[in-house]
């Protein structure tokens, strides 16, 4: 049977997820290498990360095998990205609205990969144990993801409205994304009390969808197709926000405050710096030879009548 | 004076009114005992009214920026907002800003104004949580300037994304003032959940006005970098000024310890060239003076250097202009390979740590590349390793240490200064917070040698609050002013944040707290010296 309307919608917002962030990824990763601006504690220096120390401690810390921790690193990352640690340590009444609006939002996503997995072993392997795991699972996941993120949806609008701090901070759009995020909560929400209790017409939609055959797609009522909808407009529009700080909080974390990558002769970040050296200055000011190269502006400055740097 | 009598918000910066904020000393924070009490700090006073004739006093009545850039009619005033957002857009490119751009970006635009940050600001905090000191007050500026101007989404739905700014002289004065109302100390960074990072958008504030308008504190650029690569030194010392200054030095030596030291200089092939901040040399010679007495002692090979540029460690470009700060670092690595030294030393200077450690790093290549570290890990290695006989005893008075930001939070040595003070100082004591999580002297990005119009005032009575604050806390135990108190700042700008903020309080008088660097300490516990190192005036 061919797909519907609906599956079609939901293999679009999936897609355009997916390329858009994977994009954004590229985007970020294509940047120009900068200047360090490492920020301690840098959590894969090895023995020194507890208190924030660096390899530079060291006499002649470039001729020194360096030691790093990958544990030390992943262990700040989790403890971020599962428990939103600085939040936690340093604005705790704000924690106990975001957290369960975020963890609410991972169990969601797992709830997504679950009713996956689930329409993969009932369409294309049967393994009836994993089957009833995955059900409960669904259940468990499904049930606490969504109470938790409206909750906390609901909780974080108000905040937002009742703190002068955040509102005066706040864009338009910043609103408007939080209410949208609501409204598919919502409406989650109304279609899960009266339509589908157990997710069991949300596993046969993601069969369908597994299957690419709307033979298997339940029938909706108008509040689960009103859900559905939004749910994949809202898919389609998080990567074009700043709702996917997802993406920059990586960049922002490993490729900024926790670049400590050394130059010497012959690195790799030497070779960018003499490429990027190269590159000619734009700006305007009296101090800079405009047009000529970074390199060429600082180590041939202009010299004045008595042959003194002009600058 | 007109000035804003409601709750302040970001798009609050193109008011009309002549001030923003007027601070006063009721609005600050407390400080503890003994500096509860009424009458212990001087009042705030106002700006001089021709001040605001010419300079943008429109954020809160303060100048750090002390040139005459205040637009005098409406076409110089569309011209610098042309400027402004020409070196707006310039900032975002690759051949303008590659230095910077994807840090830049990413603080644009991911901060989910959560203000998470903002309890972290030491200045935001002590000013009594004055609304233009928080630290996403002016990036928010920045960012709804950029939105608006800069990004599609921006020019297509206007306010609905960007938020509410107007964009005129105001905004620009305010924008750029308030970028010298952060000392780019990073703590708000380090409570970031995103990894935003105000700090470096004041920064990049700074670099724009800078690199595109010429415009920025003198001390920094014209008497700063440009009297540094021009004269030789920041504080204007002449290669003949520091060769008599060494002399002199060396003379200051023998008087104290009985013992003529030859300090070597421009000695080709030493293993270490060491470089102090120049202010040293002028304010605290007994600092390059220790320094000489214990790399002596303990056998080190190394030289000064007297050449232009190499007799200053300080790159003021690091606050405020990539490319003054690419030129300096680029000729201290020159001259050092020149005098086929091993390794650049750094002595007790942040920022100068910072810049050539680890900023520098990917500015230095090929031919001006050179080994460049703190002096913190050879001179813990000269305790350790026992290469001098000490007596702690002799250091048996209270010392407590500032970290600076630049040395600690910003390149991890953290360690090697606080090994040296558990063994030396018996009376060793950490302020609260410490280590990675200090809080700034109030001197960082430049303030301590900004010493313009009212600037020191505010830094005084604002930026260096907390660090007093600090050493109140520290030495609770022991105010009496019959026992001395040492504040160890292994850093010249520190040094010198912390000189005019004991004096500011009048803490030496009142308290007897002083201040000096760490090698001071070393010296003075030295087993050979008969007479005390350290001496207890306030200077
Ligand atoms: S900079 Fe970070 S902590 Fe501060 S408001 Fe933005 S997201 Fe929150
Ligand atoms: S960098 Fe330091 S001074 Fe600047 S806003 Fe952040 S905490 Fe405040």
């Amino acid at each position: 049977m061919p797909i519907s309307a609906l599956m079609a919608l939901s293999y679009a917002a999936f897609a355009i997820f997916v390329i858009v962030v994977a994009s954004k990824w590229v985007k970020w990763s294509s940047m120009p290498m900068h200047l360090r601006w490492e920020l301690y504690p840098v959590p894969h220096e090895a023995g020194r990360n507890q208190y924030g120390g660096s390899y530079i401690e060291e006499v002649d810390y470039w001729k020194k095998p360096r030691e790093t921790t990958l544990a030390g690193e992943l262990k700040d990352m989790f403890s971020e990205m599962l428990f939103i640690k600085r939040v936690y340590e340093y604005k705790r009444p704000l924690w106990w609205l975001t957290y369960p609006f975020h963890a609410g939002i991972y169990l969601i996503l797992a709830w997504f990969f679950l009713l996956f997995v689930h329409g993969i072993l009932s369409v294309y392997i049967s393994i009836p144990v994993l089957a009833k795991v995955v059900y409960y699972l669904i259940q468990i996941c499904g049930t606490i993801g969504i109470i938790a993120a409206t909750l906390g949806c609901i909780g974080l609008i108000i905040r937002r409205f009742s703190d002068k701090d955040m509102l005066n901070y706040t864009a338009g759009v910043e609103i408007f994304n939080l209410f949208f995020i609501l409204i598919v909560l919502l409406t989650g929400i109304a279609t899960w009390i009266t339509y589908d209790p157990n997710f069991q017409h949300a596993m046969e939609f993601m069969k369908a969808l597994v299957a690419f055959n709307s033979a298997y797609l339940p029938k909706l009522t108008t509040i689960a197709e009103v859900h559905v909808i939004l749910l994949c407009l809202l898919w389609i529009y998080i990567p074009f926000t700043k709702m996917s700080h997802f993406i920059g909080k990586y960049f922002t974390f490993h490729k900024v405050l926790w670049d400590d990558e050394l130059n010497v002769p012959g690195s790799k970040v030497e070779a960018k710096v003499r490429e990027l050296t190269r590159l000619p200055m734009p700006w305007s000011a009296p101090h800079v030879d405009t047009g000529k190269s970074w390199d060429e502006n600082a180590l041939e400055n202009p010299k004045d009548e008595w042959g003194r740097w002009k600058y | 004076m007109e000035i804003l009598s409601r709750e302040i918000k970001p798009e609050d910066a193109a008011s009309p009114v002549d001030q923003l904020v007027k601070l006063t000393v009721r609005d600050l924070e407390k400080l503890p005992p003994p500096y509860d009490k009424p009458g212990m700090e001087p009042e705030l006073t106002d700006p001089k009214p021709e001040w605001k004739e010419k300079y943008a006093t429109d954020l809160d009545g303060y100048i750090a920026i002390d040139l005459p850039w205040k637009p005098k009619n409406k076409e110089e005033e569309e011209r610098l907002i042309k400027s402004f957002l020409n070196g707006l857009n310039k900032l975002l490119t690759k051949e303008g800003n590659w230095t910077f751009l994807q840090p830049l970006l990413l603080s644009l635009e991911y901060c989910a104004k959560c203000q998470t940050c903002s309890n972290a600001c030491p200045i935001y905090i002590m000013s009594g949580k004055q609304e233009v000191y928080k630290p996403t007050w002016r990036a928010e500026i920045l960012r709804r300037i950029w939105k608006k101007y800069c990004t599609p989404a921006g020019k297509i739905f206007g306010k609905f994304v960007s938020g509410d700014i107007e964009l005129n002289a105001k905004t620009l004065m305010r924008l750029a003032e308030s970028a010298y109302r952060c000392t780019l100390c990073r703590r708000c960074t380090q409570t970031c959940p995103i990894g935003v990072d105000n700090g470096l958008i004041s920064h990049e504030i700074r670099k724009l006005f800078s690199q595109e308008m010429g415009i920025a504190p003198k001390a920094l650029h014209e008497l700063g970098t440009v009297q540094h690569l021009k004269v030789g030194s920041s504080t204007g010392l002449t290669p003949d000024g520091v060769k008599d200054i060494i002399e002199f030095i060396e003379d200051d030596i023998e008087d104290k310890i009985g013992k003529r030291i030859k300090i070597p200089v421009d000695e080709k092939g030493a293993d270490i060239l060491l470089i102090h901040n120049a202010g040293e040399f002028l304010s605290w010679p007994e600092n390059p003076a220790a320094f000489a007495i214990l790399f002596e002692e303990a056998g080190i090979s190394w030289t000064l250097s007297s050449e232009q540029v190499a007799y200053d460690a300080v790159n003021y470009g690091v606050w405020y202009d990539d490319l003054q700060l690419a030129r300096i670092a680029a000729k201290h690595a020159e001259i050092a390979n020149k005098l086929e030294v091993n390794k650049i030393v750094v002595g007790e200077c942040g920022h100068a740590h910072k810049a050539i450690t680890v900023i520098a790093d990917r500015v230095l290549h090929d031919d001006i590349w050179i080994p460049r570290e703190s002096c913190m890990p050879i001179l813990w290695e000269i305790v350790k390793k026992e290469k001098i006989n000490f007596d702690p005893e002799k250091n048996n008075f209270p010392v407590t240490l500032h970290d600076p930001c630049n040395m600690v939070r910003l390149m991890g040595v953290v360690e090697p200064q606080r090994k040296i003070l558990r063994k030396l100082a018996p009376q060793f004591r950490e302020m609260e917070p410490h280590g990675v999580y200090n809080y700034c002297c109030g001197g960082g990005s430049g303030f301590a040698i900004m010493q313009s119009m009212n600037f020191p005032e505010w830094r005084n009575a604002v930026a260096t609050r907390m660090k007093f604050k600090q050493v109140l806390e520290a030495f609770k135990d022991c105010l009496d002013p019959s026992i001395n108190k040492y504040i160890c700042a292994p850093c010249s700008n520190c040094k010198g944040a912390i000189r005019d903020m004991l004096s500011y309080y009048q803490a030496s008088e009142r308290l007897s707290i002083y201040y000096g660097g760490l090698v001071e300490l070393m010296v003075n516990a030295m087993v050979d010296l008969e007479e005390p190192f350290v001496e207890w005036e306030f200077h």
